[in-house]
């Protein structure tokens, strides 16, 4: 400390805070100034214009109409929005009760001592995440086709019935999770698996001194020790999930008759579509009241973000 | 109870290869079924469409052709999107790298005026989500008389909130002597980002640079709002224009698939070279996301 002391030269002041010499005062506004007046320009305004906005009828046109509720109102009586918002809280639901549930159990596998290869099963199962959702899209309504699909031959060789996967309300849903599922499982699972690599071996030996089976150790060491990467990773998903847009876009178009319709496909066709940027914006203000909620949730649950 | 301690540590050599057969089996499984539609889409693009739409389906094509690649690149102006691709994911993660690391520095290293304030904006932000800003930053773009242009795809989004705090945090434990005595050697303040901190933080860089290369590279609702012209689009948004009934041009599954390869194969070849600091990226971006 007494040797930084002499070696400082003259004129340079110490920062108590953080303990060193500062040369420049301006230095700091310098580098962090591209940064927010980025930041300010295309992100902190345009989320207080959607604010404004959302009470405004407005198609780009001429001067924007103050019209108060008027957007939300709308938005509350239109059967299709609810449609889409009941679909977009059943892709979340299947997120959070199918893909982590399953992501759970693939990373308990992968994570046993008797499995070799694991970068090559790491390398499989999260491959599906790299890739471009509008071309795995593509690829799965070729693989779902009625007449010509994998799927519906695999299904014929056991002698169960065809499927219309894309053209029955019901099975296109299915259709869009199976996907979701499909893409997401290995990659939460990934999480699962760093998670339970933190645990000790010391817990299980132990546990196994004491004559637990597999399902025992799963259930009583690995689940409560995993709490808050499941709690982490299920925010993760329902927040993924509660904007997927691609999915219902490319393979059903939202269709058949909006039985796919996603919330973020609504916003876009009506509020880009078909310019009505007051109504979408009030979609957009619906979907960030409820994912802020849910990332606040996050927040408190976790302190991810607290600074130092 | 002691000799039953050591059976459960070390089970016979039987037993542990009958307990292996179902891990490996379901492994595989899961693994055959993920990797199963990459499989397909390749196969399909190498095979005509008669064979396509046969019933029932054929595993391995007859002939292996190369006829929808062709036909894409008569068809469609592919090459051009792979360059609109190509070019916007470099000077994006360039952009963002440097943007980020800039800024990530003066967060970390540095007390001033309104840090704490800014910093706790930023990390709100973190929690707005893309569809909130899309009509406003979609009427601000036209504005500014930059839709349908390289320059509305990749300016708006140069500084993401994220890259900033995973900078800011692999940063901070940069000790403060190391930047001390660069600048007792008379380093500028930009000269000790540029020659102490970035040689320093390369691990940080690799992250980020593969989160937002991927990001970039795979982006579609954004592209698709603001790119008009067939020549401006990138892959993604030119993929979804394969498929739509474009006057004088067929929708075609052999083309769509050859073009779903070309877009992903890339890709998957660049992430199995790298896996691990692929996942540990993507891992690291998300939890600070």
């Amino acid at each position: 400390m007494s040797v930084k002391a002499i070696a400082k030269p003259a004129g340079l002041k110490v920062s108590r805070r953080t303990g060193f010499q500062r040369q420049d005062k301006l230095a700091p506004y310098f580098f962090v100034a591209p940064f927010f007046i980025l930041f300010f320009t295309f992100f902190l305004f345009p989320s207080l214009a959607a604010l404004i906005l959302s009470f405004f009828k407005w198609n780009g046109v001429g001067s924007p109409d103050w019209i108060g509720v008027r957007n939300f109102q709308r938005l509350f009586e239109d059967l299709n929005f609810w449609m889409a918002v009941r679909n977009t809280v059943i892709y979340m639901l299947a997120s959070l009760f199918i893909v982590v549930p399953m992501s759970l159990v693939l990373a308990a596998l992968l994570n046993s001592r008797d499995l070799g290869f694991r970068d090559f099963w790491r390398t499989a199962y999260f491959s599906p995440i790299v890739t471009s959702s509008v071309a795995i899209a593509l690829v799965f309504s070729l693989l779902y086709s009625k007449d010509y699909g994998l799927i519906n031959a695999f299904l014929v060789q056991f002698g169960l019935p065809k499927i219309n996967w894309l053209g029955d309300g019901n099975w296109a849903k299915a259709s869009i999770v199976i996907l979701m599922i499909w893409r997401w499982t290995g990659y939460t699972a990934v999480y699962f698996l760093a998670g339970m690599q933190t645990i000790s071996q010391d817990l299980y030996e132990a546990a196994m001194i004491d004559g637990a089976n597999a399902v025992q150790q799963f259930l009583y060491i690995t689940l409560p020790l995993l709490r808050p990467v499941i709690l982490f990773v299920s925010i993760l998903v329902t927040t993924g999930s509660l904007q997927i847009f691609e999915e219902p876009y490319i393979l059903t178009s939202g269709g058949p008759a909006n039985a796919t319709l996603s919330v973020a496909q609504y916003l876009y066709t009506y509020g880009i579509a078909n310019l009505k940027f007051g109504l979408g914006s009030a979609v957009g203000l619906l979907l960030f009241v409820t994912i802020f909620s849910l990332s606040a949730l996050q927040l408190r649950t976790f302190g991810i973000f607290r600074e130092d | 109870m002691q000799t039953m301690m050591v059976k459960q540590q070390q089970p016979s050599p039987i037993r542990r290869i009958l307990r292996k057969i179902p891990l490996y089996l379901v492994a595989s499984l899961g693994a055959f079924l993920t990797i199963l539609p990459f499989l397909w889409m390749i196969l399909s693009s190498i095979r005509n469409n008669s064979e396509i739409f046969r019933y029932p389906p054929t595993i391995i094509p007859d002939v292996i052709r190369f006829d929808n690649y062709s036909k894409l690149l008569e068809m469609w102006p592919f090459g051009t999107w792979y360059l609109n691709s190509v070019l916007i994911t470099v000077i994006s993660t360039i952009a963002v790298l440097f943007f980020s690391s800039l800024a990530g520095f003066g967060f970390a290293k540095y007390e001033f005026k309104g840090r704490r304030v800014m910093f706790a904006i930023l990390i709100g932000s973190t929690m707005i989500p893309f569809q909130l800003i899309l009509i406003p930053l979609f009427i601000e773009v036209s504005r500014l008389k930059m839709i349908n242009s390289y320059a509305g795809l990749i300016i708006p989004f140069m500084a993401p909130a994220m890259g900033i705090f995973l900078m800011k945090q692999f940063i901070s434990t940069i000790p403060n002597e190391l930047l001390d005595s660069a600048r007792i050697d008379g380093c500028s303040e930009f000269g000790v980002y540029w020659n102490i901190i970035l040689p320093l933080i390369r691990p940080a860089m690799g992250a980020l640079a593969i989160i937002t290369a991927l990001g970039s590279w795979n982006s579609f609702i954004w592209p698709l709002v603001i790119l008009h012209s067939e020549t401006m689009m990138t892959l993604p948004v030119g993929l979804a224009r394969l498929t739509e009934n474009v006057p004088g041009k067929t929708r075609d599954f052999g083309v769509i698939m050859a073009a779903a390869s070309l877009v992903s194969v890339p890709v998957l070849l660049v992430f199995m070279a790298m896996q691990r600091q692929f996942i540990s990226g993507l891992l690291s971006g998300s939890v600070k996301q």
